[in-house]
């Protein structure tokens, strides 16, 4: 796709000097690596901030977001270009719906993204959440069964409305602990991350609070608790993700329509063929002509054919 | 219950005077309608606030609360005593558990409130919660079936995390309005009340923020966005659903084990199975000794009988 058919990335420019000076370092980071083009797929369950997150990074309202309505069934994709480099984001509807996992929502993703690469994965949560459930754990599931496990070595677990009061006689960083370490340890268990995989327990995390009313710096700059100007934050944890040695996700008709039933191990088919009728097809036939003839026939068949006497 | 034997309440003296002063008044009134004890029902998800919510109507920390543990399997009645009026407020476990409602609580929950009457039911969920789904309904479809429709005549909707900043765009009162709306959407639905019954559009809400941080008015009086302090507002609810004339539900055998299966139509049985015998076997057993007599009979067996030439 050539450039000219994106929009330009205006959004930047909305944001304050000092977020636009780190973000432009850190493009042209990717830049100096060779990356010239970035694919971000936010998931995640309905509500929790998916999309406004992506009009946080775009820096405009790319995406409809509604506080009430469930999103839109079709995953949504915003392209924008600044400078040479193409950074696209898909946004998705939540993956949970009524307490189950929407599968038909997630097919609708995978056709989406057929042909393309994933670079980063974001699965995106609340932080104000205080339990885990199976539920967490059927979506992280859902997730590596349908890109494999391998995109968890491209994710990190973005936490929303981070600009939170934790709860009475809880600091924030415990909370926050806390809430990461919990969340963790699901994605662990449903993408089945053996404890020896390091780079398991290392799938960092990034904070984001997309309401207006975020604190500020004297730059500016939107900030959580600790001061972290949380945009670039994300941003640079979305780069350090993509460099980090391992391979995108190439999303190819194989991975979408899953391994074809009909082309697996078709070859043997004769093979077991042969060795279900020599093996057993044929002694089991031996073994009923052998009762067959070994058994006394009864009076009145002999009767009826006129052998009364004859035994066979 | 001797009243000896309730501890008394002591927490209302930790409430700021005018907020003391309000509770007593309610509960003035109260005895004045000759209702000299409360028992209060505290039902919802988990990590809602329901505990929370107990602990701030008791005014000290008389269930256990934790931000990222499940509650106990079990449920907890508080009763406090003062001025010769008794309060008991049953703390129950979350019904849903990894999108499921949890059944089994519900059975704990139904055997331990056997024999007690239940005169109000706190439904409580969270103001700052985004979407409505199936797995709501599905919790108030539970309670219905377990306690019948007539309780949410008694019911009211508890929202906490009521200091809340609403998402941008949306003013506080918009966004309580379309939350309470689509919460009132589901308690009709899943408890299946008929739009003709005015009195499921007049379900109450209570708005409650339980963590220490909540602002307070010159009264040091904790308050809602709006100025309302929400402890007496809460318990003025309470109230009013109490006196509002509709029966407290008796949590009776009847109730928790459902209708005894060995006892209905029992009478009945001689006059089904006379039935069953004239009109259904009898033809079928002539039918069938019609087919026999009117069926040709094989050679083999009339030669076999010594009457080959007979046919019957």
């Amino acid at each position: 796709m050539a450039s000219q058919l994106f929009r330009e990335w205006a959004g930047i420019q909305q944001f304050p000097a000092a977020t636009q000076t780190k973000l432009l370092e850190l493009l042209g980071k990717l830049k100096q690596e060779n990356v010239n083009t970035l694919t971000i797929l936010v998931m995640g369950k309905g509500g929790v901030g998916k999309s406004s997150t992506v009009n946080s990074i775009v820096g405009e309202r790319a995406v409809a977001v509604s506080a009430f309505q469930s999103e839109g069934p079709r995953p949504v994709m915003v392209s924008r270009t600044r400078a040479g480099f193409n950074l696209h984001i898909i946004d998705t509807p939540g993956l949970i719906e009524g307490g189950y996992v929407n599968f038909q929502t997630l097919e609708i993703i995978k056709r989406f993204l057929l042909e393309k690469s994933i670079d980063v994965l974001l699965y995106v949560d609340r932080l104000d959440t205080y339990r885990v459930d199976n539920l967490d754990k059927q979506i992280v599931r859902a997730i590596t069964d349908s890109f494999g496990k391998e995109i968890w070595k491209k994710a990190l677990i973005v936490l929303t409305h981070a600009q939170l009061s934790p709860p009475d006689c809880l600091e924030y960083d415990v909370f926050f602990a806390r809430r990461s370490e919990a969340l963790l340890k699901v994605v662990r268990s449903g993408a089945k991350i053996k404890k020896q995989d390091t780079w398991g327990s290392n799938i960092p995390f990034a904070l984001v609070e997309n309401s207006g009313r975020c604190n500020k710096n004297k730059n500016e700059e939107k900030i959580i608790a600790g001061g972290t100007a949380w945009i670039p934050n994300l941003v640079k944890t979305i780069i350090d993700v993509t460099l980090n040695g391992s391979k995108a996700i190439k999303v190819d008709k194989k991975l979408v329509e899953g391994p074809n039933p009909n082309r697996k191990w078709k070859e043997f088919i004769p093979l077991i063929f042969a060795v279900q009728y020599f093996f057993i097809i044929k002694p089991i036939q031996r073994a009923i002509k052998q009762d067959i003839a070994r058994e006394a026939r009864p009076a009145w068949e002999m009767r009826d054919t006129g052998s009364p006497l004859r035994k066979y």
